[in-house]
């Protein structure tokens, strides 16, 4: 008699219960299925936008300048809301997973602690502020940067050098001049000035590299503290890009997030993404209903590395954009690692 | 054992609708809870595996927006989120296990048992079984079992886990020759009887 035939008689004694047997576990289920929520009640009253982002760096524009993409902090969660465990559901998208099929095939970095891990990339944001005469101005804001970020420790440690290149207007209105006023090179600047993200949104290499390997708890550790409901998705959605823009994860831990990103409900495919700087890929993209925008994750068709993001209107209205343009885009060129960062100047 | 092939719609059609009628889900639930209900079971016992058991179908309801409706079949789906479950009882699994190894004593069948002398006769082998199960790592155990107890196939036991189909071959064959290893030192005296017992 082989292995798999014990096993296969092992603790067979267990009976098969039937239906009638299960009645009261079918209508447990049937009780609860009557008090969820509906979709819609569900759905999150409209967030303002870029108000939840931190900024780091430049100071660029004598108004706030906003740049999305780069750190979330901790109001974006629900630090009241109970602990639900969120469960990883079937990984649906193909793009993530072949993502994660694929990390092998990068060179892996090695940053020791002390050392800094330099993410040069292109970025476009929407930035909003007043014109000179107080008027309400909006553009499209372009940089290249780099940035120094310490392998252990927040973004305070950071040190950034950027160019700011030509604004684009924001689809549908015009380009004020103070748009371009700061175009040109600044730093070596201080990253961050302050960094209060919650434990569970750090994203320097030292706590990457000890988030789990295996994707059902990558899933967990991207839902902390959300609660279930649709706003959940979109924010853990979200933080999948908090992990890939100027974070860097092993390896494993990498595969991990590609695969529990893949089970994010809602995740679709998008055949021809462009980067920041025009690379053509195909992205793994989730609409966020709320703000009216497809939030897409791009890679390259053949290798699968990371490329950039980007989000496109999906609804005029909500966006307050035309359907198809572009809001946001990133282009990550290059990750390496220095012994050191660049001496900050003060720019003030 | 699968009761899907019931010449009706596929699961898929049934989850589809359930986001427009909530109350379809139960269909889900009434084709394969008793199948869930004895797996789980099996594993952790029958009092962990109410809790699992409502859980995995109330956790798929609450997922059923993400489920891929190209996927005619639930059953690796909800195996999938029954073995994510399972995870967080862990310990309380490899615990009953260990029982079993060292008191010869299953926990977890030891209500359903009443034939005492026979359960004697399969100690050892039992409890070398039990023994290479509660030492094998969790991944190793989940693929094993999916498709021993399962009865998943290695392409819906790859879905269920969300790796890739090498993967669940590979931790099968190792999982496998483990458990083959470890029935093959048995020592003989202590075997009364080749014979499986409980049938």
């Amino acid at each position: 008699m082989n292995e798999m035939t014990q096993l296969k008689r092992f603790r067979s004694e267990i009976p098969r219960r039937d239906l009638t047997e299960l009645q009261t576990q079918e209508n447990r289920l049937l009780a609860a299925i009557a008090d969820q929520p509906s979709a819609g009640v569900e759905r999150a009253v409209r967030r303002p936008r870029f108000t939840n982002r931190l900024r780091l760096g430049l100071t660029g524009l004598a108004v706030a300048t906003v740049t999305a993409g780069t750190l979330t902090i901790v109001t974006d969660s629900e630090p009241d809301a109970p602990q639900t465990i969120h469960t990883m559901p079937m990984a649906a998208s193909q793009v993530l997973k072949r993502a994660a099929d694929n990390v092998g095939k990068t060179p892996e970095l090695y940053p020791e602690p002390g050392q800094f891990l330099v993410f040069e990339s292109q970025t476009m944001n929407p930035s909003a502020g007043q014109d000179r005469k107080g008027r309400p101005e909006i553009h499209l804001y372009r940089t290249k940067r780099k940035v120094w970020l310490p392998v252990e420790g927040d973004a305070t440690g950071g040190v950034i050098e950027s160019e700011l290149l030509p604004p684009k207007p924001f689809p549908g209105r015009p380009l004020s001049p103070e748009a371009s006023e700061d175009v040109g090179r600044h730093g070596p600047s201080k990253l961050a000035d302050f960094d209060d993200r919650a434990e569970y949104l750090r994203s320097d290499y030292t706590y990457v590299s000890r988030l789990p390997t295996e994707p059902a708890k990558m899933y967990e550790h991207l839902y902390s503290h959300l609660g279930h409901n649709a706003q959940a998705d979109t924010d853990a959605w979200g933080r999948v890009r908090d992990l890939l823009t100027e974070a860097y994860l092993p390896a494993a831990q990498r595969a991990a997030l590609f695969r529990a990103a893949a089970a994010i409900p809602g995740v679709i495919t998008v055949d021809n993404a462009v980067d920041a700087v025009g690379r053509k890929g195909i992205a793994a993209a989730r609409v966020d209903p709320v703000i009216g925008e497809r939030q897409e994750y791009i890679f390259d068709r053949k290798t699968y590395m990371y490329l950039g993001e980007r989000s496109v209107v999906i609804d005029a209205a909500k966006a307050e954009a035309p359907v198809g343009s572009v809001l946001t885009s990133s282009a990550q060129l290059k990750v390496s690692v220095a012994d050191h960062a660049p001496a900050v100047v003060d720019e003030d | 054992m699968n009761e899907t092939s019931r010449g009706e719609a596929d699961d898929a059609s049934f989850i589809e609708r359930s986001r427009r009628e909530p109350e379809a889900f139960a269909e889900v639930f009434r084709r394969y809870a008793p199948d869930i209900t004895r797996y789980v079971a099996r594993r952790l016992g029958e009092d962990a595996a109410e809790d699992v058991v409502a859980e995995t179908f109330l956790t798929a309801f609450r997922q059923r927006e993400g489920y891929d409706l190209a996927r005619p079949h639930a059953r690796p789906w909800l195996y999938g989120i029954a073995t994510n479950l399972m995870g967080r009882h862990r310990r309380t699994e490899v615990r009953q296990l260990r029982i079993l190894e060292r008191t010869g004593v299953d926990p977890v069948t030891a209500p359903f048992t009443e034939r005492t002398d026979e359960r004697l006769i399969a100690e050892a082998s039992r409890r070398n079984l039990a023994n290479a199960l509660a030492a094998l790592p969790k991944g190793h155990r989940d693929a094993l079992l999916l498709v021993a107890w399962g009865d998943l196939s290695y392409p819906e036991a790859a879905e269920a886990l969300g790796v890739r189909l090498g993967t669940v071959r590979s931790r099968i064959n190792r999982a496998r020759n483990k458990l083959r290893k470890e029935l093959g030192e048995i020592n003989p005296m202590a075997t009364v009887s080749e014979e499986p017992v409980y049938e």
